[in-house]
């Protein structure tokens, strides 16, 4: 059984978001929700300034404070290394939230999809409603839904139980790649298996010095970061007093 | 919209270590319970639904379909995983040389532009025949024969009483299929105002590069060979062009590149540069013919390229005149003499106080760009040129290249490939008396006159002016307009200054919009009608170069349509010409049935069949394989329309040195083509050269109006009153405008650097902010000298101090119901051209959108 991890590159990363998008797009997320997300900086005082980007996602971490302290293992790991949630066993409790030093478990507040469900037209008679149009189209919750998440998981997660992102364990089963590493344009996501010592992720792990995220807190995630966002270079100096 | 989130991590540094707790305590921590108890129960989690949710595992259910995304000007080729007729996701297309499968994050919009619930889904008509921005138009459903049944009245009305001129078509965002509307029907009715956008997008910036290396064109840069980037205004990783590509390769480019960036406001590429150089505003030009200076007082000009003194030793000395005899050029024309008008005394030093960029800084990025010589890129953005004075910016900054022999060089900038599309059938056959008499008749945008050269490939009056349209309608000047389309424009949200445009349109008695969204063009139309969305439902096709390649991508129906849309530039002037074929005017029909299906030699019965057979009418060299030319080969048109892309050869380097179509066959520092061309423009109007640059708001006088120099901007409002001077900028997520009713957009606005989700900022320095009392947060109002806006200020230090920063995009007063906060009435947001003047870089017909304008900021 592989155990799966991803890379990312920092310096190939744009910080463009397009990870992000499409993890909402994939996965059916909702409005508000950011299975991929990401912090961003803003450094230095003008003229001295940089702008600095760090992707960030569930990190499925080996040492899953998350999946420990949800009293009823709705949140689990699966044996290639996901951290997986099991909406039917989840109570809602919200205590992986409080846990996960991350903040990358969100909780259903109300019914996905808001802003589709709306039944008014814009112009009478001339625009449809969102309602409509969803119909219309044949989606389920929106238009564009992709009924291919449904495989593992609610295509759309209902009110009151928590959800996150799976390493799009629905496509990694299908044998196809999560879907911010197929969507990323810049190829600065590299997925594969921790245990394969020939996997472009431990190759790339071999050659830089990787980081992970509160790395002192020993939560060992399978997402590691290489190389920086900002590769600047600057007028050699020793500085002065 | 956001919803409270536990344990949210703000900051870089908090999330790459955690002092608080250590590994121990924390691991253990979280396996207790009690520290939930602050959040309160009563959730009861909703599991009927999950009942029914688990299906089979559901694999392979789409397919994926060529595409062409129009989000920007990059026109990449993209794919569509389509399941049961419905798109769900997009990826860039494998096949494109030019974007190589890469997908911006805009490119992912699309979805919820072409399902938007607000798109209109028939044709309507207004039945308040009062018209304005305060009255509701009151649009009440038609049906397509009923809309097609009025237009041509109307049209047939102008041909009866020989005033087809007072007909005018208006462009907006277009596939190559164009011609089918804006110049074939606009011809053969009879009139000469085919009015494109062209001038609101970047014509200052094709101007650069064609009055000193003759391509009136946007470039390809080579930056996988490049050693140095110098961006002036472009932002590459967020707007176009070829951002998806851009994206994929940067990583690899600033390994091997030094990146430097001119811009006021920290930009998402500037996020990844070596060197942000912050320059006031508008000076642009200063600072790039400081470069030069330094780049040959120091000898680092491309000798292969420009050639040498004639004794091998460096003449250029500041201050000093250099004797063109003792230099022998080779591929370029008149180094000395911009040595001698312009470069000889603007030092660093001198550049330093105008530009705000120390000395030091200039000196290291021209010496680093020199160094870099061939393979340094001078990439000329919007900004630097798309001023009141940017002309000549726009080939000071090009020239860079010349000097440095970038042009047509490996490492550096490039034109486009050659390609073989071909054209449609000519319309003189077609166009009667009333029509070539109508045609003779001036434009509306009054381009060519005096103080609107246009410029445009080296002929006054080649190009457009967009938005001084506005001002032609509003003074019957040269006559009035009667009855006009637009399509897929919206110059009264687009263009600066647009409320000239609601009361040009207001004034216009017959008005249609072919559109998506109803926008606040249509709100000032009589008839609109719903048009097909370029992605997913519209057949046409686009071309597009980058990465050493241009590539021919195609849009095509793939998805089911849910309304009764129309396509805007082929089904819609068939059904108008059949129209007129009713009522005895068939010119246009018998036109478009010249149009046949290569493939069958069956000409089109219906709008459906002209659709596909103008598309592969034009195409046909690229996909029959007896006709074949060049790049990709495909053995019919089913393989073609199945790949959906075809790419050209690689590029040819260095071909055009010596060969160049500039007056000299040069490249030309002292521009022969310029010289000719505003000789020429003086010449029509009876006058001087000295008295276009005087009409044209420029100061430059005698010799100086042929070369690169630089000129003190013009920045209207007094800085007492308006202390700030505007910048205007765009986003990651923008397609054109036309995103602002998706909600992706307002839950990832952050995406911008400095910028807010659900939000529209107006970026300001903390300094200034300090001084005004202003926090972020704060609502704000912006005023121009010609308008105002409201939004929220953010405290960012991505600004130069004396600056605001704020981004176009946001502002709708009608689009839908997102994009606008109450629809018809009250915006979300403000448009950055509610504060921009209606001004221009006259010489090539641009809208200014830089530099133009100062503002103030007051509470509110």
């Amino acid at each position: 059984m592989p155990r799966y991890a991803m890379v990312i590159d920092l310096q190939r990363c744009v910080g463009c978001g397009s990870c992000s998008i499409s993890c909402r797009n994939e996965n059916n997320v909702t409005e508000g929700i950011y299975w991929s997300h990401k912090i961003t900086e803003t450094s230095g005082k003008f003229p001295n300034v940089r702008y600095h980007y760090i992707p960030t996602l569930c990190n499925h971490c080996t040492n899953a404070p998350c999946v420990r302290g949800c009293p009823t293992e709705a949140m689990h790991k699966l044996e290639n290394g996901i951290t997986m949630h099991d909406p039917k066993k989840c109570i809602g409790c919200r205590y992986c939230m409080i846990n996960c030093p991350y903040g990358v478990i969100y909780f259903n507040w109300k019914d996905a999809h808001p802003s589709w469900r709306a039944g008014n037209s814009v112009i009478k008679e001339v625009t449809a409603s969102p309602a409509e149009e969803v119909r219309k189209v044949g989606g389920k919750g929106t238009p564009y839904y992709n009924p291919e998440r449904d495989a593992t998981l609610p295509g759309i997660r209902p009110k009151g139980v928590v959800e996150k992102c799976t390493f799009c364990d629905h496509r990694v089963k299908r044998g196809k790649l999560p879907r911010c590493v197929e969507a990323c344009p810049a190829d600065a996501r590299i997925f594969g298996d921790l245990d394969d010592p020939e996997s472009q992720v431990n190759q790339l792990l071999g050659k830089f010095r990787p980081f992970r995220l509160k790395e002192a807190l020993g939560t060992e995630p399978a997402v590691f970061y290489i190389r920086d966002f900002s590769s600047a270079g600057y007028p050699r100096t020793k500085g002065g007093i | 919209m956001k919803e409270k989130e536990s344990n949210v991590v703000t900051t870089i540094r908090e999330i790459l270590s955690d002092a608080k707790l250590s590994r121990r305590s924390f691991v253990k921590g979280s396996a207790v319970t009690g520290t939930a108890m602050g959040l309160g129960f009563g959730w009861k989690p909703t599991l009927r639904a999950l009942a029914q949710a688990s299906a089979p595992l559901s694999d392979g259910m789409g397919e994926w379909m060529p595409a062409t995304c129009q989000g920007c000007t990059s026109w990449c080729s993209k794919q569509v995983y389509v399941v049961d007729g419905r798109a769900v996701k997009i990826r860039g297309n494998p096949h494109s040389k030019v974007n190589m499968g890469a997908a911006c994050v805009r490119s992912h919009l699309s979805l919820q532009q072409v399902y938007d619930p607000d798109r209109i889904k028939t044709p309507m008509k207004r039945t308040n025949p009062k018209k304005g921005r305060q009255e509701d138009p009151k649009f009440v459903p038609i049906s397509w024969d009923e809309a097609l049944n009025t237009i041509a009245d109307k049209i047939m009305e102008l041909r009866k009483n020989h005033e087809t001129h007072k007909y005018m078509l208006m462009r907006g965002r277009y596939s190559y299929m164009r011609d089918v509307l804006y110049d074939r029907m606009t011809k053969i009715i009879g009139s000469p105002n085919n009015i494109s956008h062209s001038a609101l997008c970047a014509e200052a910036e094709k101007f650069g590069p064609y009055y000193t290396e003759a391509i009136w064109s946007y470039r390809q840069y080579d930056v996988l060979n490049a050693h140095y980037i110098l961006l002036w205004g472009a932002d590459p990783l967020a707007a176009n062009r070829q951002v998806s590509y851009y994206s994929k390769v940067w990583g690899d480019v600033v390994d091997k590149a030094t990146i430097a960036i001119v811009e006021p406001r920290l930009s998402a590429s500037a996020g990844k540069a070596d060197e942000w150089l912050p320059i006031k505003p508008g000076q642009d030009g200063a600072l790039a013919v400081a470069i030069s200076h330094v780049l040959l007082t120091e000898g680092l000009w491309y000798k292969p390229f420009v050639g040498d003194f004639k004794d091998g030793k460096n003449l250029f000395i500041s201050g000093q005149m250099v004797d063109e005899e003792a230099f022998e050029e080779l591929h370029t024309n008149g180094i000395i003499k911009y040595w001698n008008l312009e470069l000889k005394d603007k030092t660093p030093e001198w550049a330093a106080e105008i530009t705000g960029i120390p000395v030091e800084q200039i000196r290291r990025v021209a010496i680093g760009y020199g160094k870099a010589a061939p393979h340094a890129i001078s990439w000329l953005g919007g900004g630097p040129c798309m001023q009141v004075r940017g002309g000549y910016s726009a080939m000071a900054v090009h020239a860079l290249n010349g000097i440095v022999g970038a042009v047509d060089n490996v490492g550096g900038t490039l034109k486009a490939n050659k390609e073989y599309t071909g054209k449609f059938p000519k319309p003189d056959d077609f166009m009667d008396d009333i029509a070539k008499k109508g045609k003779k008749h001036k434009k509306i945008d009054q381009r060519g006159r005096l103080q609107f050269p246009c410029l445009k490939k080296g002929k006054s009056g080649g190009g457009v002016i967009t938005n001084n349209a506005a001002d032609g309608i509003l003074k019957d000047d040269p006559n009035e307009i009667k009855v006009a389309i637009g399509y897929m424009n919206n110059f009264s949200f687009s263009a600066p200054q647009p409320e000239r445009w609601e009361r040009a349109l207001s004034k216009i008695p017959f008005l249609v919009h072919i559109t998506t969204n109803a926008s606040e063009f249509s709100w000032f139309s009589d008839i609109v009608l719903p048009d097909t969305h370029h992605m997913f439902e519209k057949w046409g096709y686009v071309k597009a170069m980058g990465n050493g390649y241009r590539h021919v991508t195609l849009m095509q129906p793939i998805i089911k349509k849910v309304w009764d849309y129309k396509i805007d530039e082929t089904e819609i002037p068939w059904l108008i010409a059949e129209k007129l074929a009713e009522r005895g005017f068939d010119n246009l029909l018998r036109h478009y049935k010249t149009y046949k299906d290569p493939e069958t030699g069956k000409a089109p019965t219906n709008e459906k069949e002209f659709a596909l057979y103008a598309l592969k009418y034009v195409t046909q060299n690229l996909w029959d394989p007896a006709k074949y030319k060049g790049g990709d080969k495909f053995n019919g048109w089913e393989e073609f329309r199945k790949v959906g892309v075809w790419n050209s050869d690689p590029y040819p380097f260095r071909k055009r040195w010596g060969k160049m179509k500039t007056k000299t066959g040069k490249f030309e520092f002292y521009s022969e083509t310029l010289k000719e061309a505003l000789e020429k423009h003086a010449k029509k109007h009876d006058t001087t050269v000295d008295e276009v640059m005087k009409a044209t708001n420029y100061l430059a006088r005698g010799e100086t109006a042929f070369i690169p120099h630089y000129e003190e901007p013009f920045i209207l409002g007094e800085e007492k009153e308006f202390p700030f001077i505007h910048v205007d900028h765009k986003s990651r997520l923008n397609r054109e405008g036309r995103s602002a009713n998706c909600s992706w957009y307002y839950d990832f606005k952050d995406l911008d650097p400095g910028e807010e989700v659900w939000d529209d900022v107006a970026k300001i320095n903390p300094i200034d902010a300090g001084k005004l009392g202003i926090k972020s947060g704060d609502r704000i109002k912006l005023a121009s000298p010609t308008g105002s806006l409201i939004c929220t200020a953010k405290l960012w230090e991505g600004v130069r101090p004396g600056t605001v920063a704020k981004c176009y995009g946001q502002g709708h007063w009608a689009y839908g119901r997102l994009a606008s906060k109450i629809f018809g009435k009250v915006p979300r947001g403000g448009s950055s051209n509610d504060l921009i003047p209606a001004q221009y870089e006259a010489l090539s017909g641009s809208s200014a959108y830089y530099a133009v304008t100062r503002i103030k900021i007051e509470k509110v």
